[in-house]
């Protein structure tokens, strides 16, 4: 008998004739395994980006996007792996606003989706044509809150939760991993979604300071990370800032990665960028807008946006460099501080990117 | 730099109308775009004592510049608790939010919703849209729902292409027949008119008309049948232009949400 029973009305909406596929998000035992499998001594775990990429993502892992869209998201990160070449990752976006690029360009050949765009910025024209072009299987639809709890179920250490979200919607026709169950506390009519525990295979997770152990300090909003943390077979951490221990100890207090489940430390100032580092910086509005509005337009452009933007560029501070350098990154501190309520308020009109308006300023 | 002095827009009259939704004291759960307005200007005006939620974990923050997306650092200003996302979604499952405001690409006659794509197949699609995101929870869990949106015979259709958030489902009682909690959404509002939904079949219904829009505007641009009210249908009340100078000086100065596209 087959270990999981996926929705088989699920698995013909989307054309899975091979569940294999699906099998290692919801397999706990191998999770666990992997768990259990880790170094426990408190060693050193620093490397370079280039190296944490190379031995801790595989061809064919399950990748989660960590952060919340703009925010503490480490596509720094992501361009390595983009660089290395890494082939048929899986990604599950959520929050996502740019797995398209890597679908693109090869890198991630499955998604598991809950938001494809940048909000205000707009839908993502690419992924709609790498969807038609065949380009990009998906295995699952989700909503934020769906996966969110599939996470937290893994770091709370059950096989799965019920749950209200997705009841009775079409994401139910196109996820084959959850099941519509009778509350089994009531005697009465009381439908509820199961959803399964999901543990990634490797996830990325970007912080504020971490220590050479691996203890990693997050401000600001937490999104999925300590749930995605907790549950990740292999974990790298990428920080602005490598700290003494005592320095988490006495004055870090709160939002804590244990070093335990940490493989990899990296130290990455703007390991965010183009995103926004709660505290360090703020966004790149015009590189985002560029994206959508021209990057994203044609095969054409988006080979010649990511030629400037990540193949060119060997680390993230070429990015910065392109981004407008010192003067974007003291712009966007100044941004940052007073988003966050901590100077002056200033003015943050900017102009927009337009195809007649591209600097080398990229606000 | 706006022109302060002319007629309130379509968009700026959405801004106002979703704001008269927002009831003080109350906890608002807030999404990107008009929502953000709707809920500053009604801090600034007449609910002051609103606490607004965001998705990403931000609650409560001090009053700054307008968020561009609910991970903005402005969703989080000096926030007193910031949440995870399974949190922040669970309190609108365990009762602690009282309204949600959510967008829409396509709203059909029960009030469902569809983010997702829009033609027949789900692999080959006319357009791939953004998918759920916190649309679906927002929709499945929240007491009350507030849709807003623009009215066109395509964006209002008798079904959605795909239901990405239960509205009343497929009216009547079976959107409680199906386990969601909640109203479901209570309000449409669109360029032309306030909606409802007619208690017992849960079918689209016209609550206002905005001031020169006749029913049968609304009723063109609709690809169902518009319930119409008993006797004459009211008109929408419009922004005064004290609101409409808050508006426009400081909750959306730079006219980010709240300016077309053409102006």
């Amino acid at each position: 008998m087959a270990k999981y029973q996926y929705d088989q009305e699920a698995l013909t909406n989307l054309k899975i004739s091979d569940t294999k596929v699906l099998d290692r998000l919801v397999d706990y035992e191998s999770a666990r395994a992997a768990h259990l499998a880790k170094k426990r001594d408190k060693a050193d775990k620093r490397m370079t980006l280039k190296d944490a990429i190379a031995k801790y993502v595989s061809d064919g892992d399950i990748l989660t996007d960590s952060g919340f869209a703009y925010v503490r998201t480490p596509h720094q990160a992501y361009f390595e792996i983009m660089r290395q070449g890494k082939k048929n990752i899986q990604m599950i976006g959520a929050p996502n606003t740019n797995q398209s690029y890597m679908i693109y360009t090869g890198n991630v050949s499955y998604s598991h989706n809950s938001y494809l765009g940048a909000e205000m910025r707009g839908i993502d024209k690419n992924y709609d044509r790498l969807l038609k072009d065949g380009r990009i299987k998906i295995l699952s639809e989700w909503s934020h809150g769906g996966v969110a709890l599939g996470f937290k179920a893994a770091q709370l250490g059950v096989p799965g939760v019920l749950s209200k979200q997705m009841l009775a919607s079409d994401i139910m026709k196109y996820n084959p991993y959850l099941k519509v169950v009778q509350n089994p506390m009531r005697e009465d009519n009381d439908p509820a979604v199961f959803i399964p525990a999901l543990f990634p295979d490797v996830s990325i997770i970007h912080c504020h300071v971490a220590d050479k152990y691996g203890n990693a300090y997050i401000y600001g909003p937490q999104v999925n990370d300590l749930a995605i943390a907790a549950s990740a077979r292999k974990l790298i951490i990428t920080a602005e800032e490598i700290v003494p221990e005592s320095d988490i100890r006495y004055n870090r207090q709160g939002a804590i990665i244990p070093f335990f489940y940490v493989d990899a430390v990296v130290e990455m100032p703007f390991g965010a960028v183009p995103g926004n580092m709660p505290g360090y910086y703020y966004w790149s509005r015009q590189w985002w807008e560029k994206f959508l509005r021209y990057g994203c337009l044609s095969y054409d452009n988006l080979k010649e946006f990511l030629d400037k933007w990540v193949f060119s560029c060997n680390d993230q501070f070429d990015f910065v460099n392109k981004l407008g350098g010192a003067k974007w990154i003291a712009e966007a501190r100044r941004q940052t501080k007073a988003a966050e309520g901590d100077n002056e308020d200033i003015d943050f009109s900017y102009q927009e990117y337009t195809l007649t308006h591209d600097t080398d300023l990229y606000y | 730099m706006r022109d302060l002095n002319a007629p309130a827009n379509p968009l700026e009259m959405l801004a106002y109308i979703l704001t008269k939704q927002i009831k003080d004291h109350k906890v608002v759960y807030v999404g990107t775009g008009l929502p953000m307005v709707a809920g500053i200007l009604a801090k600034k005006t007449h609910a002051p004592n609103i606490t607004m939620v965001y998705e990403s974990g931000g609650q409560d923050p001090i009053m700054g510049d307008l968020p561009w997306s609910v991970g903005c650092p402005l969703t989080w200003r000096k926030s007193p608790t910031l949440m995870e996302m399974a949190y922040s979604f669970a309190q609108c499952a365990n009762g602690y939010i009282d309204i949600a405001f959510l967008g829409f690409a396509q709203v059909d006659m029960y009030g469902n919703v569809n983010t997702h794509l829009i033609g027949e197949d789900f692999h080959h699609p006319k357009v791939r849209m953004t998918g759920s995101g916190g649309n679906n929870d927002l929709a499945s869990l929240a007491e009350n729902m507030v849709l807003v949106g623009l009215q066109t015979p395509d964006k209002f259709p008798e079904r959605v292409d795909f239901v990405t958030s239960v509205g009343h489902l497929t009216g009547g009682n079976s959107r409680r027949e199906a386990g969601l909690y909640g109203n479901g959404p209570i309000a449409v509002i669109t360029q032309w008119g306030v909606y409802d939904f007619e208690e017992k079949s849960k079918r689209m219904r016209v609550k206002s008309l905005h001031p020169g829009i006749p029913f049968d505007i609304a009723q063109q641009t609709t690809g169902f049948e518009l319930l119409k009210p008993e006797g004459e249908i009211p008109l929408t009340e419009m922004i005064t232009p004290e609101v409409l100078h808050i508006l426009r000086t400081e909750v959306d100065p730079r006219g980010v949400f709240t300016t077309l596209p053409a102006a």
